[in-house]
């Protein structure tokens, strides 16, 4: 299994979780310095450049949105540039005299920015493609609209939201939680974290029983709030570890490793292309607009019909589905897997599971219906539960059935059972990894049990295709995948082709009507 | 339909300071002051409420006037003009090229919003103006005023950041043999890194229709900017003790004359000369930023025998001569200088008065 790390931050009912990351340091910083790109925004009048007549500013200068930058000059227009940010000039890249084309950087900017935290938490795994591309596409021009759009300050990147304790600015008394929530922990942890200086009361609750403050909650917040501040003088050192420190593996880490050794008995072979997810994209918010009433939760249900459907004959109410499994958006994955769980019907081969027999010849079981493993990282390890029959449920339905499982996946302990992530296991593992950064392609593990193939998703991207349109090109949504397949049951042409079978329903998206009429 | 004030508002006049911003959207200056109109201009535009259109016009006693990013040494003919004492050259704050202002010349000024400014559509107001005083006026394609294929007014344009004004001239009875001396420029081997002027042969309005006046000029453009912009504003008159107290405009008029910013505000240029004299040639590279000499290269060549040696002249003394004019405000050294640098020997004469009328006018 490749293994993924994702932060989470979830706002469920006004209480708030506190999530130890995996991977730490940097992941629990909110704002960082940035060098902002300024560029010679559009002047209008079909001014293609101008010739920078005049610096306000020097390096190294303190400036302040609305302060005069430059001065430019085209044919007859004299115009004056103000600042957009607040921050330090860190480099000039046009000197006076020079003629600079719109669109081109003039000089960069040191600013201090927030990181957008997620908010969107529907479903587990999600590729948040839908939001995440759009935001990458903008940001180098992001400066040129502010500069257009002088009339308004600049925009917030993010809606308001909680503060997570590990915020630099997060305030106890404004932002803490409620003075009457208990706070409990041993007397030794409370004595350990008054030794260092922590507030208990920023950590409850904790993750031991009862909501109890453990010791490692603790040591956690103290490496994390010290990697985190760069802008707290007490806490200079990078990270606080002045000497080797040895950690025991955790029991998840200990069965990865494990499962990974095993692994090495598994022959790989790799294939990796991009899938073009431009129609699915412009078909996202018509799905959205109509997802099924026992998937909304209470307050996004939309309101009584004055004719009902239902007034002839009321059927029996679908099962109730918990609040975990309730949502208000659609991702792409529940798409990719429903038309992966499509392709596993027409290729029997990635429905079966190898079964070896210490006698005789392995055997390959090939099931009814296909079972996909949904990598799962959480704050107490790895794990893959599996979404059975997914070939029968709708992608309402998958999209529910992933939103639980994380949800499942990300108590304290976890509350993933052998339910959730039965002995036989799916016969195909997915990975959402590029959820995370902006990987373009992965290299993933096939673990026993894993099944006969197993798919890592990057990140989709907006990129120009020079192959589409008449040859003069257009812009489409891509994203890598790469697949790993056991090959010893597996052929690489077979996989090839089941993988084009697979992109034959995501990039073409309206063959799923054929099935319904 | 000049001043509405009435007779009683002159005693208010004597005791009112002038407002912390422009109240009004039609303003019509009294002043032929060419830098308290500029500076009132400049305050208009800076402190005027963002959204609203504003109208100025004014006339100016005799300058010349170069744009924000230009050279007045190859712009301007100097020479000419250092021999007409009362003629000044300022720098105005609009981009553009060098025009020339007297009292048959009317300037207008047109502030908009940013967002809503378009320079075409502020020329189509003057052009109505001038079209409704039966002059058969079109718009060229840089957007100046034109009769046929001469050119009867010049623009441009200045923008900041929510606002933006188009201000131009517009010849109706201007001296134009002065004009045309004070703009003929020599000066073909400067190089220099501002805007140069676009020249294009001119015309007065009152060739085209001689009822044509300021006053009637002016009328037609208040209608027209009225009609455009749906102001229903009064015309202010504008007189300048009016704003005596006014800081900005103060600080403003002091600052156009100085030589920082006349002068100073020149971008880089280099200027090779060569001259041949009577015992042979020499030739200069001067190159200047901001008005002040920043490298200076002087060679001679002496037909009558080996370079330097026998004209008298040493390298030593042009090293001299170079180092003296490092770091000088270009057109500030006096021949004299250059010669007393130059040694006792040699044409010193010569080349000391060339450099001196070379750099200098």
């Amino acid at each position: 299994m490749l293994l993924v790390s994702r932060r989470l931050q979830q706002h469920l009912a006004g209480k708030r979780f506190l999530v130890a990351c995996l991977h730490t340091s940097r992941r629990v910083q909110n704002s960082r310095k940035v060098i902002e790109q300024f560029k010679l925004a559009d002047i209008g009048e079909g001014i293609t450049e101008c010739e920078l007549i005049k610096w306000n500013v020097k390096p190294n200068d303190m400036i302040q949105a609305f302060d005069p930058l430059c001065e430019v000059q085209s044919d007859k227009a004299s115009v004056e540039i103000t600042s957009p940010f607040d921050g330090v000039v860190a480099k000039l890249l046009v000197q006076e005299g020079e003629v600079a084309k719109v669109g081109s950087n003039l000089c960069l900017i040191e600013v201090m920015k927030e990181i957008a935290d997620s908010v969107d938490t529907s479903v587990a795994e999600p590729l948040n493609t839908d939001t995440l591309p759009i935001e990458s596409f903008e940001t180098p021009t992001s400066t040129v609209s502010s500069e257009e759009n002088t009339e308004e300050p600049l925009p917030s990147s993010t809606t308001v939201r909680r503060k997570h304790p590990m915020d630099p600015t997060f305030t106890p008394e404004v932002d803490g939680p409620g003075h009457d929530a208990p706070v409990l922990a041993t007397p030794s942890v409370r004595h350990f974290a008054r030794q260092n200086g922590v507030d208990l009361s920023q950590l409850v609750p904790g993750s031991g029983r009862d909501g109890r403050i453990d010791r490692r909650d603790v040591e956690q917040y103290l490496s994390a709030g010290a990697s985190a501040s760069t802008q707290h003088p007490t806490r200079v050192e990078a990270h606080g570890q002045t000497e080797n420190v040895v950690v025991e593996l955790s029991r998840t880490r200990y069965g990865m490793w494990k499962a990974m050794e095993k692994s090495l008995q598994i022959p790989h072979f790799g294939y990796s292309t991009t899938l073009d997810l431009t129609a699915l994209h412009g078909l996202l918010p018509t799905l959205n607009a109509n997802i099924p009433p026992h998937f909304l939760p209470e307050s996004s249900a939309p309101a009584l019909l004055p004719v009902s459907p239902l007034s002839v004959y009321t059927p029996p109410p679908p099962p109730e589905t918990p609040l975990s499994g309730k949502y208000t958006r659609l991702t792409y994955l529940p798409f990719l897997l429903k038309t992966l769980a499509k392709s596993m019907i027409e290729w029997p081969l990635f429905r079966a599971s190898i079964t070896l027999n210490s006698t005789s010849k392995p055997t390959l079981t090939i099931r009814p219906h296909s079972d996909i493993n949904v990598a799962l990282s959480t704050p107490t390890g790895l794990y893959t539960p599996t979404l059975q029959s997914a070939d029968t449920y709708s992608m309402y339905a998958l999209s529910s059935q992933l939103k639980h499982l994380s949800h499942l996946g990300r108590q304290i302990p976890c509350g993933l059972t052998p339910k959730e992530m039965p002995k036989q296991g799916g016969t195909v593992s997915l990975s959402n990894v590029g959820a995370i950064g902006a990987g373009d392609f992965a290299a993933p593990v096939l673990v026993p049990g894993g099944g006969v193939a197993i798919v890592a998703l990057g990140r989709a991207k907006w990129v120009w295709d020079v192959d589409r349109g008449d040859g003069s090109g257009e812009r489409r949504l891509k994203m890598g995948i790469s697949w790993t397949a056991d090959h010893r049951v597996v052929e690489g042409a077979e996989l090839a082709a089941f993988v084009e079978c697979w992109r034959g329903y995501v990039e073409s998206p309206e063959r799923l009507i054929a099935d319904s009429v | 339909m000049l001043s509405s004030r009435l007779p009683w508002s002159n005693f208010f006049r004597l005791y009112s300071t002038a407002p912390t911003s422009p109240q009004h959207s039609i303003y019509i200056s009294n002043s032929t002051n060419p830098y308290f109109n500029l500076s009132f201009e400049d305050w208009l535009f800076r402190h005027k409420e963002p959204k609203t259109p504003l109208l100025l016009l004014y006339r100016d006693d005799p300058c010349v006037i170069i744009g924000r990013n230009q050279n007045p040494w190859k712009e301007v003919n100097l020479s000419i003009l250092h021999s007409r004492k009362d003629i000044p050259f300022i720098r105005r704050r609009s981009g553009g090229g060098t025009v020339y202002h007297d009292l048959g010349n009317t300037n207008f000024s047109i502030h908009l919003p940013r967002s809503s400014f378009d320079r075409h559509k502020t020329a189509q107001v003057i052009l109505r103006a001038v079209r409704s005083l039966e002059v058969d006026a079109i718009v060229n394609e840089r957007n100046d005023i034109c009769v046929g294929s001469e050119k009867v007014s010049g623009s441009a344009y200045k923008i900041v950041n929510k606002r933006a004004y188009h201000h131009g001239t517009m010849l109706i009875s201007t001296e134009l043999n002065t004009l045309g001396d004070l703009l003929h420029t020599t000066k073909d081997a400067m190089q220099t890194r501002g805007v140069a002027s676009v020249r294009s042969p001119v015309r007065n309005l009152q060739h085209f229709n001689p009822s044509v006046t300021h006053e009637s000029f002016v009328d037609a453009v208040v209608q027209a900017f009225r009609e455009e912009y749906q102001c229903e504003d009064d015309v202010q008159s504008v007189n300048e003790e009016e704003y005596q107290d006014l800081e900005y405009i103060q600080t403003g008029m002091s600052e156009l004359p100085s030589w920082e910013w006349g002068y100073g505000q020149t971008p880089e240029f280099t200027y090779p000369i060569n001259e041949t004299f009577a015992w042979g040639t020499a030739s200069a590279k001067i190159q200047s930023k901001h008005g002040i000499i920043i490298d200076f290269s002087l060679s001679i060549n002496s037909e009558a025998a080996p370079p330097a040696t026998d004209a008298g002249i040493s390298d030593e003394n042009l090293k001299s001569v170079e180092k003296l004019l490092q770091g000088r405000r270009y057109g500030s050294v006096s021949a004299v200088e250059i010669r007393d640098a130059l040694g006792p020997n040699g044409p010193v004469d010569d080349i000391a008065s060339w450099l001196e009328k070379s750099m200098n006018s």
